[in-house]
């Protein structure tokens, strides 16, 4: 469901048309449909001199995925995607070369391509000339990201904690990033660490990566949360669809798509995370995945917000899932994956959602407490913050500010709602174990925030 | 009390106590797993434009929704609908067909008037205790709002010989016949057709019978509001109703209703009856104290321990024993509602359980006055000797364990749905017993339906 | 109430007058005329004469004709279609065994041949139809052949004129033992007396209480009746009295509306004792205010008190008024 405008000017008429007034011309997107090639075209894997044994092991990694990888710039391709592995680099003139060898390929890069960075963090013990070459990776991702055309991406891997390039999360980041589940994704720096011993890659390159697991969302009556689950019942989860029992005729359509079970439960009683264990455990012998996507809206300016609309969102968006997680946790529940929605507004903030923001940034702020609680159990808790995502919700917003909110992003419009599935389906794969604590946008590289 | 005038003096029919044999054995457990109804609302209201199996298979695709049953090939779906369009023939099959189940999950239909569902409740879980199937679906579905409008006979018997004929001659000959006042469309009638009374007509008389006060009714009526709307406060419906249309909760209830309310209505039944000879009663049915026509669908899921085991799935409670009756109400011997007063001292008997052994007593409130007239009766000497063929009375119920969420007085009464709405909650109302005290809960159910008959069963905690 | 051969009237014996073909009715069913059903049923019956050639009331003595009808070999074979029409009618379940006011129907074009003969000496019309008293001594069956007589009797004073007798009677062909089914139809000649001017008698008929005075029992039952209800009756009996059949033509009789007839409400009731009454049964009905068309009536069919039989009584219940009420008492076959 491209919007509308976005099919006008792909097509015929329209797409002359928009080319001569130099209107904005949002690609039609590449979305992930299981058994489709990884990337649209063959794979270029670069690096500076330092770092091409790094390069070479996550070329390795591309061959066993059956990706055609090149290792030379060359004229006779349509580049599915340009991998550049600048993990080694010391300084920032050992980068040169390897950017603009990039360079010199973007114009070759296929519509809904990739370019993906693999560079390590900055550490407390950086020298300034490592520290300065690594910070630079990041603005150089960022606004090469904001060149590609076309519904071609930009993302950065960034390493942290000595991870090798190719270890198994490293390498799902990567997958994710090459692959179309990551269509909306743009301009984004995941850092990524060591996985646990426990988790596997076996299951990265499948096409049921969460095949025997137990999945819990909320909010699935309607909206994203459905496809949230529909996503994680494709990628092989039993999933658990929580609704407040008003919406329950919706979280039955969703159950029954996804062949999960429908648990009527008001996210915010007091016993609810109780109530869901006890029922992932009776009904499917456990939970290992619990998406908190419940969410509600209640906009005012501050000055005109009533008490309830500001203790609705913050009960709804953020209270709940601090409750449900504390009784998770407590109850013991090993390897659980948490995903939580945040949203842009937590990040950049808005105007008249002063109660929305204040519990966005919070799930951003208690992700970050949560991820070590999380992972002394195995588990891993992040966050997705969506952006511009074509809803139900954000069809009711008036035209010129929906337009607005869709075109100011690298990417030109909104995203759909399987984008931001992907991306917590990516989370809470167990290859992605090494992804902890994390907020990944979806948000097309929106202009709006850091 | 013995206010009854019976018209006849002597007992007719077989009412002797226990019939059966004590307690079936033999046969493995029936369990009831869940149930899952949608709102139910009043006539012409949201579900105006729903038909009957609209609704059923909401609240089918609900209960799929809720045990995760997606797929499933279960042993039956058993179901009706009092008040059925011919081209619904197949309904609960359509039903399934149009549901999450596998499409080999059997399928058909049953009527017993307001007993259809219990009644289906009955044939399922008979059919899992004989080891016939291990699961199955029961409940049943009715719509006001939808029913079917037949053609008058006239006009029916001529398009059917217009059709039949082979001839344009014998066509026209056939429609010839049709005169103007044949057009007019027959609404379903809930009257008697033995008796041409409605049931509330029936039912005054055998309130007046039995000289149930007014008052009375209206404290009934008042605490099914009550119960029900506690219940829906307290969550009790939240894995037990799916909204549908819209519609989150039982449109009927009325959570601020009042004695001094329910006294402002006027008598809508049994007016005709204060000037009789035989029982001078003052007109005391009103639509306060009486069920309004509704629309709705339940269903109840039910199997064998072990494939509710093997399913992971929860057990609420058993489906003990069961128990149906009938009255000779057409000549006034019974009153029209009376056969679960009947049925229930053969149930217990076989089961060596009195009254007194019930933490919950479930008894459709058809009328307010029904349930009135249904504890008279067991407390009644006269009555239980000589038409109950019991020793004495029958024995006495805690009012505090009637109805204790409401019944159809504030729910609604979509004819059909009601069995299943009451078997859910009454499995839900044992579980819960049980879990909190650590003891065995048990739930006596009992529906009343058109045409002298009733459907009783017994419900336990497992 | 023994059946027996029409003997006398007022002391001499009756002289029987055989006709080829019960009139109207004869033959028209058995040649299947009617095979379509109720319309045609009503079309085929013959337009009786509605007025009696009787005397003025005052015209000298009054005497009943010492004649009885008599048909013989009546066939039942195509009066299949009929009668479901009237099972259908007055709520009998559909069988082959005619139900007593099936017989009174079938016998009613030769009783009424008997008041319209020139010298009967009342008139038909304005005659009231007080009660009936009917014992159905077993089961007649489509296909029987039947000999069915008619005649008048008993004429004797009314307080409010005159009353007779129309006796009918249903016979296996051929004679037999005694009568299938014999009726006795009690009409009222209002205006008109004896002539030895004496007194008026017992009538037979419930004691009129005032509007609003008498107290009904409970009902068992309430009969919804639509204002064609003396129309459809009127086809299928044969019986076209216009205060039957509109309101129009009961207003030239005195009647506000359309008044059912009390053979249906008799019949109906007998319907609602079901299979309790048995194949032998006496069936009696004592009239009392018309059911006016459309209308409801409030009935009581319970099973009788010394637990024979069953009593049933029909009513206006806002008015109290008592329209009916009989009895249905199994014989012994």
């Amino acid at each position: 469901m491209t919007d509308s405008y976005t099919r006008l000017v792909n097509a015929g008429l329209g797409k002359t048309l928009s080319k001569r007034l130099g209107l904005p011309r949002p690609a039609v997107l590449r979305r992930y449909r299981p058994g489709d090639p990884l990337t649209v075209g063959p794979v270029l894997v670069l690096s500076d001199a330092a770092s091409k044994p790094e390069a070479d092991a996550v070329a390795q990694a591309l061959l066993r995925w059956e990706v055609d990888v090149r290792r030379e710039p060359t004229d006779d391709a349509r580049w599915g995607a340009v991998v550049l592995v600048l993990t080694e680099a010391a300084r920032p003139t050992d980068v040169s070369d390897a950017v603009l060898a990039v360079g010199s390929v973007l114009r070759r890069v296929a519509p809904n391509g990739r370019v993906v960075t693999v560079s390590r963090a900055l550490t407390d013990d950086d020298p300034p000339e490592l520290a300065a070459t690594r910070g630079g990776v990041e603005g150089f991702l960022r606004s090469l990201a904001k060149e590609l055309r076309a519904g071609a991406t930009g993302n950065g891997i960034v390493l942290t904690d000595g991870a090798a390039a190719d270890s198994t999360s490293a390498l799902a980041t990567l997958r994710f990033f090459l692959s179309a589940r990551s269509a909306f994704v743009d301009g984004q720096l995941l850092p990524v660490g060591p996985a646990d011993a426990g988790a596997d890659e076996s299951g990265t390159a499948t096409d049921r990566p969460l095949a025997g697991k137990v999945a819990v969302v909320t909010g699935a009556a309607r909206g994203i949360g459905v496809d949230i689950a529909k996503t994680l019942a494709r990628d092989g989860a039993t999933v658990v669809c929580v609704d407040v029992p008003a919406a329950g005729e919706g979280l039955t359509r969703t159950a029954n798509a996804v062949g999960g079970t429908a648990l009527q439960l008001d996210v915010t009683a007091d016993d609810a995370g109780t109530r869901i264990l006890e029922h992932a455990r009776s009904r499917h012998g456990g939970v290992d995945i619990v998406v908190h996507n419940a969410g509600i809206l209640r906009d005012k300016l501050l000055a005109n917000m009533k008490p309830q609309q500001w203790d609705a969102v913050i009960a709804v968006n953020l209270a709940s899932q601090l409750r449900i997680n504390a009784q998770l946790l407590e109850a013991g529940v090993e390897g659980l994956r948490i995903v939580s929605l945040a949203s842009i507004a937590g990040i950049a903030g808005n105007r008249g959602q002063t109660n929305y923001g204040f519990s966005k940034a919070g799930v951003i702020g208690h992700t970050r407490a949560t991820a070590p609680l999380v992972a002394r159990l195995g588990g891993t808790a992040n966050a997705v913050a969506p952006g511009f995502i074509e809803t139900e919700m954000t069809r009711t917003i008036p035209t010129v500010t929906r337009e607005l909110g869709r075109r100011a992003s690298s990417l030109q419009q909104g995203g759909l709602p399987v984008d931001v599935a992907e991306a917590i389906v990516f989370l809470v794969s167990p290859a992605a174990a090494g992804v902890n604590g994390e907020v990944l946008r979806v948000c097309g590289q929106s202009w709006l925030g850091r | 009390m013995a206010t009854r005038k019976t018209t006849n003096g002597a007992p007719r029919g077989a009412s002797s106590g226990a019939t059966g044999s004590a307690r079936t054995t033999g046969v493995r457990d029936a369990v009831i797993v869940g149930g899952n109804r949608i709102p139910f609302s009043r006539a012409g209201k949201r579900y105006a434009d729903a038909s009957n199996s609209e609704m059923f298979t909401a609240a089918l695709e609900g209960l799929v929704a809720r045990f995760g049953l997606q797929g499933e090939r279960l042993g039956e779906v058993v179901g009706g609908a009092v008040l059925k369009h011919s081209r619904d023939f197949n309904m609960i099959r359509e039903s399934v067909l149009g549901s999450s189940l596998s499409p080999q999950t059997p399928a058909f239909d049953l009527q017993q008037a307001c007993a259809t569902g219990l009644e289906a409740t009955i044939n399922v879980a008979n059919k899992i205790r004989l080891g016939q199937i291990d699961s199955g679906v029961a409940g049943g579905t009715d719509t006001i709002s939808d029913a079917p409008i037949a053609v008058s006979d006239p006009l029916r018997r001529a398009l059917l010989a217009a059709q039949h004929a082979k001839t344009l001659q014998g066509r026209l000959k056939a429609l010839a016949q049709v005169r103007p006042g044949d057009l007019k469309p027959l609404t379903p009638a809930t009257d008697e057709p033995r008796t041409g009374l409605s049931m509330g007509e029936h039912q005054a008389i055998t309130t007046a019978r039995w000289g149930i006060s007014r008052e009375a009714q209206d404290e009934l009526a008042l605490a099914s509001h009550q119960n029900l709307t506690a219940a829906w406060d307290s969550g009790f419906f939240d894995d037990l109703v799916t909204p549908f249309r819209g519609l989150t909760r039982d449109d009927n209830v009325r959570a601020d209703t009042s004695l001094e309310k329910l006294a402002s209505l006027k008598p809508v039944f049994g007016k005709s009856l204060a000037t009789s000879a035989e029982v001078p009663a003052v007109p005391t049915m009103t639509a306060g104290n009486s069920t309004p026509l509704t629309d709705g669908a339940s269903t109840v899921l039910l199997a064998s321990t072990d494939w509710a085991q093997a399913h992971d799935l929860p057990v609420l409670a058993r489906f003990v024993d069961a128990e149906t009756a009938a009255v000779d109400f057409v000549h006034g011997h019974e009153g029209l509602l009376m056969a679960p007063v009947h049925a229930v001292p053969r149930l217990l008997a076989r089961n060596g359980l009195t009254l007194a052994d019930f933490d919950f007593v479930e008894i459709h409130e058809a009328f307010a006055s029904t349930v009135l007239t249904t504890l008279a009766a067991w407390e009644d000497a006269d009555y239980c000797k000589n038409e109950l063929g019991l020793p004495g009375p029958f024995g006495s119920v805690d009012r505090a364990r009637i109805n204790v969420n409401g019944s159809s007085l504030a729910a609604g009464h979509p004819f059909a749905a009601t069995g299943g709405r009451i078997v859910a909650t009454a499995a839900k109302l044992v579980a819960q017993r049980a879990a909190e005290t650590g003891k065995p809960a048990r739930a006596l159910v009992s529906v009343c339906a058109a045409g002298g008959l009733g459907a009783t069963a017994i419900i336990e905690s497992v | 109430m023994t059946a027996t051969r029409p003997a006398t009237v007022a002391g001499g014996p009756l002289r029987i007058e055989t006709l080829p073909s019960l009139p109207g009715l004869a033959g028209l069913y058995a040649r299947g005329a009617a095979a379509s059903g109720r319309i045609a049923a009503g079309r085929a019956l013959p337009h009786l004469p509605v007025v009696g050639t009787a005397l003025e009331p005052g015209d000298g003595p009054l005497a009943l004709p010492d004649v009885a009808y008599r048909v013989s070999g009546v066939e039942t074979d195509g009066l299949a279609p009929h009668l479901r029409d009237y099972q259908r009618l007055v709520h009998e379940p559909a069988s082959d065994t005619m139900p007593a006011g099936y017989l009174h129907v079938l016998a009613f074009p030769l009783a009424t041949a008997v008041m319209v003969r020139g010298d009967f000496p009342l008139p038909l019309l304005g005659m009231v139809h007080l009660s009936n008293a009917v014992e159905h001594r077993g089961p007649v069956r489509v296909g029987d052949l039947l000999e069915v007589r008619a005649w008048a009797e008993n004429l004797r004073p009314h307080r409010r004129g005159v009353q007779i007798d129309l006796v009918a009677e249903v016979w296996p062909d051929g004679g037999g033992e005694r009568a299938l089914w014999r009726g006795v139809s009690t009409y009222l000649a209002k205006g008109f007396h004896l002539p030895d001017g004496s007194p008026s008698g017992v009538d037979g008929s419930p004691e009129r209480a005032p509007s609003g005075t008498w107290a009904p029992p409970l009902p068992t039952g309430r009969w919804a009746l639509g204002p064609g209800t003396g129309r459809a009756y009127g086809a299928v009996s044969g019986d076209r009295n216009p205060i039957h059949l509109s309101a129009l033509s009961a207003k030239a009789f005195g009647y506000p509306r359309a008044i059912a007839h009390g053979m249906y409400t008799a019949a109906r009731a007998l319907a609602d004792v079901g299979n309790a009454r048995g194949d032998a049964y006496r069936w009696t009905v004592h009239f009392g205010r018309p059911v006016l068309l459309p209308g409801t009536v409030d009935v009581a069919v319970t099973p009788a008190e010394d637990g024979t039989g069953f009593r049933y009584v029909g009513w206006n219940a806002p008015r109290r008024l008592k329209h009916f009420e009989g009895g249905v008492v199994p014989l012994d076959a």
